[in-house]
């Protein structure tokens, strides 16, 4: 009997040695780590307001591909607020602290962007507001229209950004976006 | 003792050839499992092409983002395909092909249970095809690296995993030799851990706030360190010393490495996580088993060195083992990459730059996929009979090898431009500005990677088997 003969003590060794190490590097701290609760002021979002929905899009779109909700408590990261603390991932599924940081963070971009205007023309076309920007445009969440019809959200995107005699109109799912984008905001704490 | 360990590495193939797996051809060239393998590396470089031009596209959007604008092809959409595509589809299926014949030669049988195999590799084609549809409809789990397609196609994935497992289990199972070759822990353990691995990643019980992260962590982790590397390292284990027509250097090192490797690698997942909310002490952990990660690394590269020093001339005239042998440089390097990345001190640079970007590319391509191509060029013709001009595999070596070099030099100095930027305290703009210019030299490396792999296509066609007839003669004759 040695591993070197025994084809199924091998598996049975090298499988328990890695359940063990899985449970106790990840499995077990990570039950641990759902015990953090919520951050006093952080609030649940009702599935289907407009707050909830737009998360939903930005999962769908990955915009956490290429920016992070993840500020470390380190001076080169204090323009996007103090450092993340477990609390803010509380209510989180999933949390999208992120890997990259190809566009800036948004942990606080609700409180350093907070207008709609900018925002909407923004994912209409990121480069109508920021002329090097290489952030995809969302203009399949906007109307092209001849006319805005009563009650139409009318994006003012300047005119060599869009298709000649048109208005661009935002539909439901952008105004989400933004409206989840305007709710990033880190909940202030006192040390 | 040298001379002992190396005797050591060949015993089981060397001595007491069974009766029954010498009378007719070579255990693994059963014109059955030279279809099996053959099939799996066709499906795997279909997946090549197709994974890698949704990575040029992507790569492409960095410096042109108007291109292509429409949902489907979204950066933030395909950025998953890519991935999602080279690791499951290309070098998975790649590497199980190459598995599925070391296991045999190794085990000087057969291979058991081919027909699992078989509904293993169309299980994996139909996970990626639904993967590919609803990854481009933004269906997803969310930003989870390599854990993106949802459960119920996953389950498709873990389906096959199985029954690959299976019948690689089953071939050195019934082994006709006593001992098990060292290629072979390498793989069947692979298997069990990614095995492990999946189920522990889709598992939602502990996945709430920061517990998702922490999963995270040693998910996307491990999925490299325990899956692709053993997988390499065990299929070099063979291919090398058979290229080399020489045992290997020694066996007692490759054993070291595969435990450590399991120990070690597990550990570290949550360097993709320092200065966040994972608590202090798995960060510290991650950290110091970072530069354990030396001792694996080392002990497997530098007996695949050792192996190959004194066969210089050997290692000259064939793109095959230089490809190889390209891939163990590329191991060394990622990883003594991987372990300085680890520090906190470095994180603070080069963390969320494009540097991850390259380091990954470095693991995959480099690393991996160079390996890959040394072993395909290196085995396939032995056992299907048709030999490629060395020419072939040349043109194949230096498109791939330079632009390698060039995406991941351009996409490296983009991380340390970015990371210059941000310490600097300039307005986040610039270190967009700083970066674009490499986004376009990573941009022509990506497509001298694509020619690349059209050039293995076109090689793999070239190496197909031979028509049945005069296969037994020449497989015996290899």
């Amino acid at each position: 009997m040695s591993l070197q003969t025994n084809h199924k003590l091998l598996i049975a060794t090298s499988s328990t040695i890695f359940l063990i190490l899985t449970m106790t590097i990840a499995i077990l701290p990570a039950f641990e780590a759902q015990k953090t609760g919520p951050l006093p002021g952080i609030e649940s979002v009702e599935p289907d307001s407009p707050i909830a929905q737009g998360r939903l899009l930005y999962l769908k779109e990955g915009c956490a591909t290429c920016h992070t909700q993840f500020v470390r408590d380190l001076p080169v990261d204090n323009p996007y607020g103090r450092g993340s603390l477990a609390g803010d991932y509380a209510l989180e599924s999933p949390p999208l602290l992120g890997t990259q940081r190809t566009g800036p963070d948004l942990s606080n971009v609700g409180i350093r962007q907070p207008s709609d205007v900018w925002n909407l023309i923004h994912l209409y076309n990121p480069r109508a507001v920021v002329p090097t920007s290489v952030m995809p445009g969302y203009p399949w969440y906007f109307e092209e229209k001849e006319q805005a019809a009563e009650n139409d959200v009318v994006v003012v995107v300047p005119d060599r950004f869009k298709p000649q005699g048109t208005v661009i109109v935002a539909t439901a799912e952008a105004l989400s976006l933004v409206a989840y984008l305007q709710s990033l905001k880190q909940i202030e704490v006192v040390r | 003792m040298k001379c002992g360990s190396r005797l050591a590495g060949l015993k089981p193939i060397l001595k007491n050839p069974p009766m029954n797996a010498t009378l007719a051809r070579p255990a693994g060239t059963e014109p059955e499992s030279i279809k099996l393998i053959y099939h799996f590396l066709c499906w795997a470089s279909f997946w090549l092409i197709v994974g890698t031009v949704y990575g040029l596209l992507a790569a492409i959007k960095l410096y042109w983002p108007e291109a292509v604008e429409f949902s489907l092809f979204s950066f933030g959409r395909i950025r998953p395909i890519h991935t999602t595509i080279v690791f499951f589809g290309w070098a998975s299926m790649a590497l199980m092909a190459l598995t599925l014949f070391v296991v045999a030669r190794t085990s000087k049988i057969p291979l058991q249970a081919p027909k699992m195999a078989w509904i293993g590799l169309q299980l994996w084609n139909v996970c990626l095809l639904m993967g590919l549809i609803t990854l481009s409809l933004g269906i997803s789990t969310g930003p989870q690296e390599y854990r993106e397609v949802i459960g119920p196609i996953a389950i498709f994935y873990a389906v096959g995993l199985l029954l690959i497992f299976y019948s690689c289990y089953q071939t050195v199972a019934r082994r006709a030799t006593p001992e098990i070759y060292i290629s072979n822990w390498y793989i069947l353990g692979a298997f069990c851990w990614m095995t492990i691995l999946s189920v522990t990643a889709y598992l939602p019980f502990y996945q709430d706030g920061m517990g998702n992260i922490i999963i995270q962590g040693y998910y996307m982790h491990n999925g490299v360190g325990l899956w692709f590397t053993p997988l390499v390292l065990g299929i070099t284990y063979y291919a090398l010393p058979r290229m080399l027509g020489k045992p290997i250097y020694s066996y007692a090192l490759g054993v070291l490495g595969f435990w450590t490797n399991m120990v070690f690698y597990t550990l570290i997942g949550a360097h993709h996580y320092i200065f966040s909310p994972v608590p202090w002490w798995l960060q510290t952990t991650a950290i110091l088993f970072s530069v354990g990660m030396m001792v694996p690394v080392w002990s497997g590269s530098g007996n695949f060195f050792l192996t190959a020093h004194g066969s210089w001339h050997k290692v000259r005239r064939s793109y095959a083992i230089i490809f190889l042998l390209t891939g163990i440089w590329g191991y060394a390097l990622v990883s003594t990459q991987g372990t300085i990345e680890a520090f906190r001190s470095a994180n603070v640079y080069w963390h969320f730059t494009n540097f991850t970007v390259g380091h990954s590319h470095l693991a995959m391509y480099g690393f991996v996929s160079f390996a890959i191509w040394g072993a395909i060029y290196g085995l396939l013709p032995r056992i299907t009979g048709n030999e490629l001009t060395e020419g072939a595999i040349g043109l194949h070596f230096w498109l791939a090898f330079v632009g390698g070099s060039i995406y991941v030099i351009s996409i490296s100095i983009a991380g340390i431009l970015q990371g210059a930027s941000w310490v600097a305290g300039d307005s986040f703009i610039a270190s967009v500005d700083a970066a674009a210019p490499m986004w376009l030299w990573r941009s022509i490396g990506g497509f001298m990677m694509v020619a690349s792999h059209i050039v293995f296509i076109v090689n793999l066609w070239n190496m197909r088997p031979k028509r049945e007839t005069n296969l037994l003669d020449e497989a015996v004759a290899v």
